[in-house]
């Protein structure tokens, strides 16, 4: 992991790859870069000053290298030293990977190069030393038997892994066979064979390795002790007989997060002149930036504010110095001072100690609160091991869990833990996952799925939200013919192995980013590439499996008689139907002239606009609902003493809203609203509005457009125009 | 730029965001109002006869509510510090509404207005509540009746002006009268017109009836005609809560508080109306639920001392560029992902299809045993999920088909989930789950449906450390189960309503202490230490049979690896003499699980030649003895020292 590395790529830049072959688009030196660049990139990625690599031309126009004096090195060039890489050095690179004039130059003389370079080096220090040589065998190479076995040997001694990637050489495991081969590549294909089998290296046709860049590579973390001390069973305090084992936790499962994006800004130096066009320049340019460069990240800044009466918005600025520290309880603000700021920490010693037992049967995992963790016996100490074995077997045995609780260190939460037993055959542990206390579960209430409750109380098991019995026949059926528990393809093709196992599934959302990220390091001028598709191969059952499970989906599909609620349906005068359980019709006590409204009392806005759009008879009366409302929510801004009224304006302005898109009357809302927005900004209503016009912003509370009602004038486009400024 | 209301304040921290509820409304605000409207009257106020039953009630009605909305206010500011919350007394003598209003609903008094609760507000109440202290004489029946009318506008107007927009506003109403206005039938309706109002405020209200003895509350004669079903809550959902009285062993004030904290924490989705596919072509709608979450103390925050009254100080962000230090308009903010010391920068709609992984979906890809899922595979809480007949009529029936299957052959959905527009993707098992009940308490804890429970990627796998295996015994393991079976937690289950978290309690004491000029308590209450005592008692004996044991067989296990070593030692060249004295050492004291054993450390050190062994061995040697292991060779050796003077 932190280990050191030296990698020589040795590229082949000869005339012929330049041409593109065997129906591909892009030039054999292009096609063949794509795992080089991967590689490389990868390695600028993770900026380990430990990490060295070197890249070495071979048929490059020409000859620069240290054994250049000697026969048989010309036509090689040493493109980088041996040395960390960066983004200057891979883009000075970028420029020098370039087909050549030339057909000459001897692939195997800039192995011996790249033996040297390494050599000189790492010395005879701890590295994994590497070189990647990537041709398509078009150049004579000497053949010379006793030769090629000294370089061998010498490949051996140094502890290089050798590594060669031809363009369409012969797989046939990957299944590659080129048929109409040169004879000049026909034996370069063989001599190199022989060199990478003598030296113990890899030998391989290019294709496979560009075929592997899409499987995800998985980032080693070095194992993380989380916790290293006794497990103990009653107190030694207490009894000095109490159980104690010496263990150490580390994580089993840890969430791996996609990398973040930073925010940045253009510079103000590149922002002179006008700043848009600067923008579109990086935009064109597919902007890879050095740090230093063009952009700078932005940093937040906090101002802080107290309410005060006496100031005119009701609110002043205060200085971060004399704030002092301390929690909320309630509204009430607690201050607690510096020296006493831990008080509200409980006092814990450093303990992992079991609680009780519990039967395995008894407990859900959907309680889990999070990872898994991992205990093991303490290294080199066989007492502990047994020990410990004894726990891991008797849980196992008599199938239970253990409830323990953990502090990690003196001072921190203490957290409850579930321990469960892992036997294999030469490695034994206790998994364990966090469990909720009493806070961490919301008490909240679901009618039950298997009878219906009728509001008198009495219990139906006939009810249409109950399946007959049909339905659940056919649902069985579909779900044993969707089993995948051995869907999965073992060696030899036979579907005995789970499908879709931890070990295969990726998370999408890290490797795209790292995926994309390389991309644009290596083509910044190009388009973000598709998704690969191992990152997708879960998101849809598999087509084989769907195709066996068609007739049983399709038996489900007609038993279960499920229909879709049409979009315009949806909440549109539904509202005729609401009434108390006791069915009273209270919409029509509305009308009887001791509660008859006529005009919307300000006091209670929302409920009669409601009533009074629901009784409506014709559109002029949705007219004049809108109208008075207007007026309130106008009024209620003007009367604003600072914000005070701004949460009941936009209340109302919600409802207005929603009630003219169910009616469809979305013109009557954009004539409001455009009105509204006009003495919003001009301070007509009681002064400066905008913080207000800025919450409607926020809150979506712009024109209606068509996709959300058939009906309006407006285009997304618009919304978006009257949303600006 | 700043001051956006909620909208903005989202931005940035994602983590947190995945926290939040999605809005239904976005402009609404995600906050909870909830009001007590608490009746006062001759029959709520009597006390239950004299008993010589420690058990027996006390409380009378209205002493029980109020002690109920006491511990409702407490744990609200726990568990939903930004929610507010009320108490309107009525059929009280006097009348009170809003401090800056004279406008008065005649015999309904505002005794805790609409608000998050602040320390004078738990004060009061606690006062009221614990030594009976009714300084506002409120506690006073008046002759005349109330009118429901008057209580119910009188909520609308609290809820209208204190909670504008607010996404949840509820009331609920204790009483034990359920013919307020005796009949009469102008008086009804009027009530009932008001009740509308109310719901169409989307102010949802709860009835909690209370009744002795052999009495029944009777719905139809009043409360039916201004309850409402819940819009929000589930198609067969019946709005009508059991009635609250004592008996069974069950104090009046426990059936009330437990009926209440059902009902106590506004039920927010966490994603509405999802799509479930359940096959190509075959799709429900499901509602997700975060029953598990977390719950930790609020951050700290700042306080502003310099005015009369110490006040929290807001904070508003705004963005500066770090070379000039100018304000940023969030406009010309790009993402740039940090590459080997360079930015690479994508614009807008790039940064945006890299987040694209399709829309929302909850989408079966098969079903596996239930033993599949290994104890392991945990990454993450799970999400509820709940049918909804919102968008495809006939969803609750196919989820019950679906659930019932897999209950009744223990097997668990496996699909591929969105929770949410460019949300990440994850694998998710489905899994059944049956109601799980407190014992005790009406109601379910877990609530019967299926859960979405996250399945690590091979990303989030990590590899274990290097072990050598040694395997117990069948004795040792026997001896070890003897201890197992007597410390079975009850029923062999983990409940987790026993065990508060003691952190987060401790801070809400502490915090409540200060906030109410208490005194600062002593010693936290933690329920879970375990009960060393009883655990002594129950397996002290087993615990040493244990102990025996097991260094009978350690010590045959080591004799038998001297032998193996022996014969290996005969073949393999010599060891360094330094590796086997640290083996020699650790034999001679297997048991106290450290390299050195404490009569061979006491004699180091009083040879003061500890700074002879090697920093590994030092190392070693502390984490043996649950001692932190870290640092320099010097500060080893004295933590070595020191912990020798303290205990040998």
């Amino acid at each position: 992991m932190a280990d050191k590395e030296a990698t020589v790529y040795i590229v082949d830049l000869g005339s012929s790859m330049g041409d593109c072959h065997n129906g591909r688009t892009e030039s054999d030196l292009d096609w063949s870069m794509r795992y080089a660049w991967d590689k490389i990139s990868a390695t600028v990625a993770a900026s380990r000053k430990t990490w060295n690599i070197g890249v070495i031309g071979v048929r490059t126009d020409e000859t620069v290298n240290p054994l250049a004096e000697d026969d048989g090195y010309n036509n090689i060039s040493v493109l980088q030293e041996l040395g960390p890489m960066n983004m200057t050095a891979m883009e000075s690179l970028q420029s020098k990977i370039k087909p050549s004039g030339t057909s000459c130059g001897d692939s195997v003389s800039a192995i011996v190069v790249a033996i040297q370079m390494i050599e000189k080096l790492t010395k005879k220090l701890k590295y994994k030393r590497n070189i990647i040589l990537i041709t398509d065998g078009e150049a004579p190479v000497d053949p010379d038997d006793d030769n090629l076995n000294d370089i061998a040997d010498k490949i051996k001694d140094t502890q290089i892994q050798l590594t060669v990637l031809g363009v369409d050489f012969d797989d046939s495991e990957f299944g590659i066979k080129e048929e109409d081969k040169t004879a000049q590549k026909a034996t370069n294909e063989r001599l190199l064979r022989q060199l990478a089998g003598r030296s113990g290296g890899n030998f391989g046709t290019i294709a496979e390795a560009i075929a592997e860049l899409d499987i995800p590579r998985l980032k080693q973390t070095r194992p993380f002790k989380s916790y290293d001390g006794p497990l103990t069973l009653g107190d030694p305090q207490v009894d000095p007989r109490a159980m104690s084992i010496s263990v150490e936790r580390y994580f089993k499962t840890h969430k791996q997060a996609p990398p973040p994006a930073s925010n940045v800004i253009l510079k103000t130096d590149h922002a002179s002149g006008s700043q848009s066009a600067q923008t579109r320049d990086v935009d064109r340019m597919q902007g890879v930036e050095p740090t230093g460069g063009a952009f700078a990240s932005v940093k937040n800044a906090r101002a802080y504010k107290v309410n005060d009466p006496d100031t005119p918005g009701g609110k002043k600025d205060v200085e971060f110095d004399c704030l002092a520290k301390g929690y909320q309880y309630g509204s009430t603000a607690v201050h607690i001072s510096e020296s006493e700021f831990n008080i509200t920490k409980i006092e814990t010693a450093k303990c992992f100690t079991i609680v009780g037992f519990i039967h395995q049967d008894k407990y859900g995992p959907f309680l889990n609160m999070g990872s898994t963790g991992l205990t093991v016996a303490q290294k080199l100490n066989d007492a502990a091991a047994m020990k410990l074995s004894s726990l891991i077997h008797s849980l196992h045995e008599l199938e239970s869990y253990a409830v323990a609780r953990i502090v990690t260190k003196d001072g921190k939460e203490p957290q409850l833990l579930l321990l469960a037993p892992y036997i294999d055959v030469d490695f034994e542990c206790l998994y364990d996952i966090p469990l909720p206390f009493a806070e961490d579960v919301r008490s909240y209430h679901f009618p039950p799925l298997d009878k219906v409750i009728t509001v008198a109380g009495a219990t139906l098991t006939k009810h249409r939200h109950l399946p007959t019995q049909d339905l659940i026949e056919t649902m069985s059926e579909y779900v044993d013919a969707m089993d995948i528990s051995t869907f999965g393809l073992d060696d030899e093709g036979q579907r005995t192995q789970e499908y879709a196992p931890v070990e295969d599934v990726y998370c999408p959302p890290v490797h795209r980013i790292n995926q994309v990220v390389r991309h644009r390091v290596i083509y910044a001028d190009q388009p973000v590439p598709p998704i690969p598709p191992i990152l997708l191969k879960y998101a849809q059952p598999n087509r084989n499996l769907v195709e066996k499970a068609r007739s049983a989906l399709e038996d489900l599909i007609e038993v279960a008689e499920v229909k879709q609620v049409p979009p315009k349906a949806k909440g549109k005068r539904q509202r005729d139907a609401i009434k108390p359980i006791s069915g009273l019709d209270v919409d029509a006590l509305l009308q009887t002239p001791e509660n008859k409204r006529t005009k919307i009392d300000p006091n209670n806005a929302v409920p009669e606009f409601k009533q009074m759009v629901d009784n409506a008879e014709d559109i002029k009366t949705f007219e004049e609902a809108t109208k008075q409302i207007g007026h309130i929510i106008r009024q209620l801004i003007t009367d604003s003493l600072g914000d005070v009224n701004y949460d009941r304006a936009i209340e109302v302005m919600g409802v207005l809203r929603e009630s003219l898109i169910n009616i469809e009357e979305p013109g009557f809302y954009n004539s409001f609203i455009k009105d509204l927005k006009k003495r919003l900004l001009s301070g007509e209503l009681g002064g400066d509005r905008r913080e207000l016009w800025w919450q409607v912003k926020g809150a979506k509370l712009g024109l209606i457009d068509q996709n959300m009602s058939d009906v309006s004038k407006v285009t997304p486009e618009e919304v978006a125009e009257f949303y600006k400024k | 730029m700043s001051g956006r209301g909620d909208y903005e304040q989202r931005d940035g921290d994602e983590e947190e965001e995945e926290e939040e509820g999605l809005d239904e409304h976005d402009y609404k605000h995600q906050k909870d109002a909830l009001l007590f409207a608490i009746e006062v009257s001759d029959s709520m106020m009597k006390k239950p006869p004299p008993s010589d039953d420690k058990k027996a009630d006390k409380d009378s009605a209205l002493s029980a509510a109020l002690k109920c909305a006491y511990q409702v206010m407490q744990q609200r500011i726990i568990s939903s510090p930004k929610d507010m919350m009320g108490i309107l007394l009525f059929g009280t003598e006097k009348t009170k509404f809003l401090d800056e209003s004279n406008l008065g609903y005649p015999h309904c008094y505002v005794y805790t207005p609409l608000d998050v609760p602040d320390a004078v507000d738990v004060k009061k109440l606690r006062s009221l509540v614990e030594d009976d202290e009714d300084s506002e004489e409120v506690l006073k029946p008046s002759a005349e009746k109330v009118n429901l009318k008057d209580v119910l506008f009188c909520a609308n107007q609290i809820f209208t002006t204190k909670a504008p927009n607010f996404g949840s506003r509820r009331l609920f109403i204790i009483t034990d009268n359920d013919d307020p206005h005796s009949g009469n039938k102008k008086e009804n309706e009027s009530a009932a017109v008001r009740a509308k109002d109310l719901y169409d405020l989307s102010v949802i209200i709860d009835l909690y009836p209370i009744t002795r003895e052999d009495e029944k509350f009777d719905f139809t004669k009043f409360y039916d005609d201004i309850i409402y079903r819940n819009p929000a809550a589930e198609v067969t959902q019946p709005n009508r809560v059991n009635s609250s009285k004592s008996g069974d062993g069950l104090t009046l004030l426990h059936a009330l508080v437990s009926n209440i904290n059902g009902k106590q924490t506004p039920k927010r989705a966490y994603f509405s109306n999802c799509p479930f596919e359940i096959g190509p072509g075959f799709q429900i709608s499901v509602k997700g639920y975060n029953i598990i979450q977390k719950q930790v103390p609020a951050r700290t925050c700042y306080v502003w001392l310099d005015g009369e009254k110490a006040q929290i100080a807001v904070s508003e962000t705004s963005r500066l560029a770090s070379d000039s230090a100018r304000t940023v308009e969030t406009g010309d903010i790009k993402k740039a992902y940090k590459f080997g010391g360079e930015y690479v920068y994508f614009s807008p709609e790039e940064q945006k299809s890299l987040k694209d992984f399709g829309n929302p979906i909850i989408r079966v890809i098969g079903f596996k045993d239930r033993s599949l899922l290994k104890f392991w595979m945990s990454i993450d809480k799970s999400i509820f999920i709940y049918p909804s007949e919102e968008h495809y009529i006939g969803s609750t029936r196919v989820f019950t088909a679906l659930w019932q299957k897999l209950l009744k052959s223990k097997k668990i959905g496996i699909a591929w989930h969105i929770a949410r527009k460019n949300g990440n993707p994850k694998l998710v098992a489905i899994i059944p789950s049956s109601a799980q009940k407190n014992e005790g308490t009406p109601g379910e804890y877990l609530p019967a449906g299926m859960w979405l429970f996250p399945i690590p990627f091979a990303d989030d796998v990590r590899e274990p450390p290097e072990t050598t295996c040694v395997r117990t015994t069948d004795e040792l393991t026997d001896k070890m189960n003897l201890i197992v079976r007597q410390l079975q937690l009850p029923s062999a289950t983990y409940n987790p309503a026993k065990y508060p978290n003691p952190a987060l309690q401790w801070h809400y004491k502490i915090l409540q202490a200060l906030a109410l000029d208490d005194e600062v308590p002593e010693t936290p209450d933690d329920a879970t230490v375990p009960k060393y005592k009883a655990i002594h008692k129950r397996c002290g004996g087993y615990i040493e049979e244990w102990s025996k044991v097991a260094d009978e067989a350690l010590g045959r296990h080591e004799e038998h690896k001297c032998i193996k070593r022996e014969a290996e030692d005969d073949d393999d060249e010599p060891r360094p003499a330094k590796k086997s004295r640290i083996t020699v050492s650790k034999n001679a004291n297997g048991d106290s699980g450290s390299a050195l054993n404490d009569a061979a450390l006491k004699k180091r050190i009083k040879a003061g030649d500890l700074s002879k062994l090697k920093v590994a061995e030092l190392k070693h040697i502390l984490a043996g003895r649950g001692l932190d292991n870290k640092g320099l060779k010097a500060d080893l050796v004295d933590r070595l020292e020191q912990w020798g003077e303290d205990n040998l």
